[in-house]
């Protein structure tokens, strides 16, 4: 197993990759630098180029303009079989006329290796994702979270530098896809390399990735740890994307130290100047965002109890869902129609019934800023599961 | 199911009756009698007349008696085996030729056609607008002496080559083997053409792409990958072609001459000329019975019994 580790981890850039179809434009500008040995994944909604990056970084596709570099080499040229790139394909697509063993000697063969060596490799690899009892067996013989490991094991045998997977996981279950992305997590760790993963899962690619490239629109949006891109989201795309974000319009009023003090409604709120990506003159709109987990919610009555120095926002209690872990309200306020709070279930107040006036607090610390001058609702996930145009116009 | 009832203690009591509600039972067998039928009539009934027809012995004139004559079968085939061994051969040359031609084509209209593939696929079926028998006059005149094919085939020099082989007589191509094995060809090219198409459709074209990734030159890939999968289509195609290309005689007869008789002009002649029936119906069970044993071979041999 020893000698699949490490040595070959490698540095992945794009460079404004550029690629129409027809009239859609698929990647327009993607600029990329995944580190060595890092597992970054490509996350957006559905029709964002995903693919299309994984396929150029594969050699199935040629951008129109841009190019790729792998370990600092210029690899756009390189067709697809000589690049040292292994696919994991969205639907598997493992030879139906090969056993599991035989689909992981594929590589092996084509390099002219000799059938023992061959044989005792696959059978290895199979090992390392847990299939080592099931060699013989025919894809169609196999489940799909089998085939899936099967899959990975092929594309691991040629010791790629960098293994591209395409929403590996989609067709699994919801079960057996948390296992299989502990289960990809650990195989990424053994063997080292470099990991491209691209998901629509937000909660996928964060429990996962090192690093997370948010796209948009055939561009990146924001490339950033996980925990990163969700405290600090750039824009209203990345914050609604990534979880659940309230977002309030509000205008620049003075600044008291190295904080913003806006105005919004009839109160104002605190913005350290350091979580505000947009410029901050006085007088100027700002979109003020707070996580939903940040915030208490007090009642009307007991108002005076808030301690002092926090962000506060007036509404009342419009919808209350309990999902034991924690209670979500939705709370109508004057700056904000459908607030949303979650609350843990620690001390539960009876009082925060649908109808009750309350008060919605928190540290200004939690606070972020963003660019007046983009749609509130840009990446809110609906039932389709993605943020459309519709929603944009329902604004 | 009655006596399995009552050995069944802990069951209730078995009505005196059989079981209602089983009258569906029946339905699927019903419904296949119509098929049994028209077997029974258009394919048994015609083998047992034909087999006792070749072991009958007489003439026209004092009518011909079941004598149980196998004699009939060794004087067949003693006389007539040139022709077989020409059937085989020649069906076999159209069969390799239809391969050769038709693989290509049906891998084009499958993976490269794009918008341009039902259009493809009207063309290959075009011919079947038209009578059989017109198509190959058709050739006739294609092929005829100092036609502008010969003309071109003369002056490239390549009936030379074939005159020499045998398969051409001096600038003559029409009424020589290599007439009629073009006959065959073209007659039989859209039955290998459709099983091809069909089974190369099927081949998800991320195989290739996932072959492609793991170092497989386009040329390995299509060895390794895209033919093994188009194997049944690949036998479906070579048996479709083959099994009527070695019975036809309508392609030797119009586009041969008396040295490139086939078996099937032999029945012909036997049935419709001298009036032979005993012979005639030998000779065609004898290709039949041939067929069958070539084509289980090589049904084994590619090992695909469940895919045909
Ligand atoms: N081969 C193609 N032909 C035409 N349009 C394509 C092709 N591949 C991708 N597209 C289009 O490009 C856009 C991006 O596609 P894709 O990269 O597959 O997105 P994702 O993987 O993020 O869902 C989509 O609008 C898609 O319809
Ligand atoms: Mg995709």
């Amino acid at each position: 197993m020893n000698d699949m580790t490490l040595e070959k981890a490698a540095t992945v850039e794009f460079r404004g990759l550029r690629r129409e179809f027809g009239p859609t434009v698929a990647l327009d500008g993607l600029d990329l630098d995944v580190r060595p040995g890092e597992l970054v994944a490509l996350l957006g909604p559905s029709g964002c180029g995903k693919t299309t990056a994984l396929r150029m970084l594969a050699g199935f596709e040629h951008p129109d303009s841009g190019e790729v570099l792998v370990d600092g080499q210029d690899v756009t040229e390189v067709p697809a079989h000589r690049r040292d790139a292994g696919m994991v394909f969205q639907s598997y697509s493992l030879f139906p006329h090969l056993s599991a063993v035989d689909n992981v000697a594929f590589g092996l063969r084509m390099r002219k290796v000799r059938t023992a060596e061959r044989r005792a490799r696959a059978a290895e690899l199979l090992d390392l994702v847990g299939l080592g009892d099931k060699g013989e067996r025919f894809p169609h013989q196999l489940s799909g979270g089998q085939q899936q490991r099967v899959a990975v094991a092929r594309a691991l045998i040629n010791h790629p530098k960098v293994l591209l997977l395409d929403e590996p996981l989609g067709a699994l279950d919801l079960k057996l896809r948390r296992q299989m992305q502990l289960e990809l997590k650990r195989i990424q760790t053994e063997v080292g390399i470099t990991f491209v993963h691209v998901t629509h899962d937000q909660e996928e690619a964060m429990t996962m990735a090192d690093t997370v490239a948010v796209m948009n629109g055939g561009r990146v949006e924001q490339l950033g740890s996980p925990s990163d891109l969700y405290e600090n989201p750039r824009t209203t795309f990345v914050a609604n994307f990534l979880g659940t974000s309230n977002l309030i319009e509000a205008e620049v009023d003075t600044r008291s130290g190295d904080g913003i003090v806006l105005k919004a409604g009839g109160g104002k709120l605190l913005l350290p100047e350091a979580r505000c990506s947009a410029p901050t003159t006085t007088g100027g709109k700002v979109l003020v965002g707070v996580r939903p987990e940040k915030i208490s919610l007090t009642h009307a009555d007991a108002a005076g109890d808030i301690p002092a120095g926090r962000n506060r926002i007036t509404g009342k209690i419009a919808a209350t869902s309990f999902i034991g872990v924690s209670t979500q309200y939705v709370v109508d306020s004057a700056v904000c129609p459908e607030f949303e709070v979650y609350v843990q279930n620690i001390d539960r107040d009876a009082k925060l019934a649908p109808g009750a006036e309350v008060v919605l607090h928190w540290n200004p610390a939690h606070t972020f800023g963003l660019h007046a001058d983009q749609s509130l609702l840009a990446g809110t996930t609906g039932s389709a599961g993605v943020g459309t145009v519709d929603d944009e116009a329902a604004v | 199911m009655a006596t399995a009832t009552s050995e069944a203690p802990a069951l209730a009591p078995a009505p005196a009756t059989k079981p209602p509600r089983r009258r569906g039972r029946w339905t699927p067998y019903w419904l296949l009698l119509p098929g049994l039928l028209w077997l029974f009539v258009f394919f048994a009934l015609p083998m047992v007349y034909q087999v006792s027809t070749s072991v009958q012995t007489g003439s026209l004139e004092e009518g011909y008696k079941v004598t149980w004559h196998f004699a009939t079968y060794w004087n067949a085939l003693a006389d007539y085996w040139p022709q077989f061994l020409r059937s085989v051969l020649y069906a076999g040359s159209a069969t390799v030729l239809c391969l050769l031609l038709g693989y290509p084509l049906a891998y084009l209209i499958a993976f490269r056609a794009g918008r341009w593939r039902n259009l493809i696929m009207i063309l290959v079926i075009a011919p079947f607008f038209t009578s059989f028998l017109i198509r190959t006059l058709a050739w006739k005149t294609i092929l005829a002496d100092g036609g502008p094919v010969v003309g071109v085939l003369n002056s490239l020099h390549v009936l030379d080559v074939t005159s020499r082989l045998g398969i051409t007589a001096g600038d003559r191509v029409l009424a020589t083997p290599l007439a009629v094995v073009c006959g065959l060809t073209y007659n039989f090219l859209p039955f290998m053409i459709l099983p091809l198409y069909t089974s190369l459709e099927r081949i998800d074209g991320r195989l290739h792409e996932a072959a492609g990734d793991l170092y497989a030159r386009p040329f390995t890939t299509f060895r390794k990958v895209t033919f093994p999968l188009s194997m049944p289509g690949v036998v479906s195609g070579t048996l479709l072609t083959f099994i009527p290309a070695s019975g036809d005689y309508v392609n030797a007869d119009l586009l041969g001459s008396t040295d490139t008789r086939m078996v099937g002009n032999v029945i012909q002649t036997q049935f419709l000329r001298i009036l032979d029936y005993p012979t005639a119906a030998a000779l065609s069970f004898i290709l039949m019975a041939a067929i069958l044993v070539m084509v289980t071979l090589y049904i084994r041999k590619s090992g695909t019994e469940d895919l045909v």
